[in-house]
């Protein structure tokens, strides 16, 4: 499903962000990337959705080469990849249900399909009753909930969370990692970038620890090790 | 496609109103720009008329002696006709010169009694020949030195009306140098201000231009409405200058007919046959402009 061959990335003059990483993902896995404040998770995330390119090695997702994508493909490639980040990303004079519509609006979707899908995703992450609300009436964790159900709007392939429980008190946490779990079980493959540990050992499941820039190790069923 | 298309036009229209006043400032500089070029534009068709106005008016007189043969009179018309340079010669004969110059002496019993007293028609034929262009009657006058007519030639009278349309000429081309800089400058603003307009509406929407890449809007999705709103500007600014231009037209037009002889100088004339393509060029020209300067805006402040 994903595969990371040899992948660096340096920025200038002689920073490096990611040295040799070489990585297999399979469809339908939950993988959690773990590591200190700057040892390149979210640039491996990053990489994935084509808003970092590596400086070497090949990055494929499900058998398609991204290493060196064209402009045009990105939207493409994003329609197929749900990304959730820690500061939910989500328009504020917008409501629930119209945060969710606008990812099918810019894609040219019709509005009789968005009448289907939106209340569709919200029932899923549990917000359907909460659709005329503005996210500044909803708590955290419920932002977080809308910003995964806009993630879910294309049926992605993948989903990459990147920090998604930074904002959120344990309780949210909790529910958002519960939620992703759930997203999970219908066959998204599942990439958490997180560096709380107290979510990590309770998923139990892939682990990935990043440290300076490389694989420090890749355990399954693993712990927060750092 | 008719969906994106309309959702695009709906976010150019939020992007203009969202950005008000910037949007008027911009119209205002497009709009001082396309009524300097229509002030040039006018300006143009005015020499022009002027200078034809004043080329109509010059004219050589030849006067033939009394007792010239018509084969001599109509062989200098063939030879003046020929040249290239002769828009048309037309004659008089003895009779008409006689009756024309009884006519303009009515009222003076004294010329008419003289005229009585020379007995018969004193008058021999007359030519005269228009140019096409002022600068051509040297060469008309050197023609008239044919010795085939030469001698029948009794005087040649012509008023030179080369130095006034000199001085038309130089004044103009001296208000259309400036009208040029002033345009320049116009263009130059009016560039720089579409620049930043584009830049502030990236700016106000970076959350959503940031969320659009997010979730996969196309490239052309997210560019298209700040194109699409440049065009509206530009749109809004010619039809405004439309709407200044032609009541100008009305208010100027029985002013330059005073310097014309009360002769209207179809000035609103040109404008209505002309008006579509006149404005239709601008308008296309003025998009071209914004479109670039937009296009400038979005590879340096909107990655895509």
């Amino acid at each position: 499903m994903i595969k990371f061959k040899n992948v660096s990335k340096m920025y200038p003059p002689n920073i490096v962000g990611l040295e040799e990483i070489n990585l297999h993902i399979s469809a339908g896995e939950f993988v959690s990337i773990v590591g200190q404040s700057g040892t390149g998770k979210s640039t491996l995330a990053k990489m994935l959705f084509a808003e970092e390119r590596p400086t070497r090695g090949t990055i494929e997702i499900g058998g398609w080469d991204i290493t060196n994508i064209r402009s045009k493909d990105v939207p493409v490639l994003r329609r197929q990849i749900g990304v959730v980040f820690q500061d939910f990303k989500l328009l504020q004079k917008k409501t629930v249900y119209e945060n969710v519509a606008f990812a099918l609006q810019v894609a040219g979707v019709m509005p009789r399909r968005i009448r289907e899908i939106v209340p569709a995703v919200l029932n899923i992450v549990n917000l359907d009753k909460m659709h005329e609300r503005f996210p500044t009436q909803l708590s955290g964790g419920e932002q977080q909930r809308v910003a995964i159900a806009r993630s879910l709007v294309h049926q992605p392939k993948v989903l990459i969370a990147d920090e998604p429980t930074g904002n959120l008190d344990t309780l949210n946490s909790r529910e958002i990692v519960d939620l992703l779990q759930r997203i999970n079980e219908f066959g998204t493959t599942v990439l958490l970038v997180t560096h709380d540990r107290e979510i990590v050992n309770r998923i139990k499941k892939r682990v990935i620890t990043l440290e300076g820039g490389t694989i420090v190790s890749d355990v399954e069923q693993g712990r927060y090790k750092l | 496609m008719f969906v994106s298309t309309y959702r695009i036009t709906k976010f150019a229209f939020q992007n203009f109103w969202r950005n008000f006043w910037l949007s008027v400032i911009t119209i205002t500089m497009l709009v001082m720009t396309l009524v300097t070029v229509n002030i040039l534009l006018i300006l143009n068709y005015v020499t022009d008329q002027a200078i034809s106005s004043v080329e109509d008016r010059i004219e050589v007189s030849v006067y033939f002696e009394q007792d010239t043969k018509q084969e001599t009179v109509d062989s200098a018309v063939s030879y003046l006709r020929g040249l290239s340079q002769v828009r048309d010669v037309v004659t008089i004969s003895p009779d008409d010169a006689l009756k024309r110059f009884t006519e303009q002496h009515k009222d003076s019993p004294v010329v008419l009694d003289s005229l009585n007293e020379l007995g018969g028609n004193p008058f021999g034929a007359t030519l005269i020949v228009k140019a096409k262009e002022a600068q051509d009657f040297t060469q008309i006058l050197d023609a008239l030195e044919n010795p085939q007519f030469r001698d029948a030639i009794r005087e040649k009278d012509f008023s030179d009306y080369q130095q006034i349309i000199e001085r038309i000429q130089g004044t103009t081309e001296r208000i259309r140098f400036f009208g040029l800089v002033i345009m320049g400058i116009f263009i130059a603003i009016a560039i720089l201000i579409v620049f930043n307009t584009v830049r502030i509406g990236i700016f106000i929407h970076r959350e959503e231009i940031g969320i659009m890449r997010l979730v996969g809007a196309s490239n052309w999705f997210i560019k298209a409405p700040f194109l699409l709103e440049m065009i509206l500007l530009s749109l809004l600014a010619i039809l405004l200058v439309v709407a200044i231009i032609y009541p100008g037209l009305a208010a100027l037009e029985p002013k330059f007919s005073f310097f014309f002889a009360n002769d209207s100088i179809g000035l609103i004339d040109y404008f209505e046959k002309n008006g579509l393509r006149i404005f239709g060029i601008e308008f296309g020209v003025l998009v071209v402009l914004t479109l670039l300067s937009t296009s400038l805006a979005m590879r340096k402040y909107l990655k895509v």
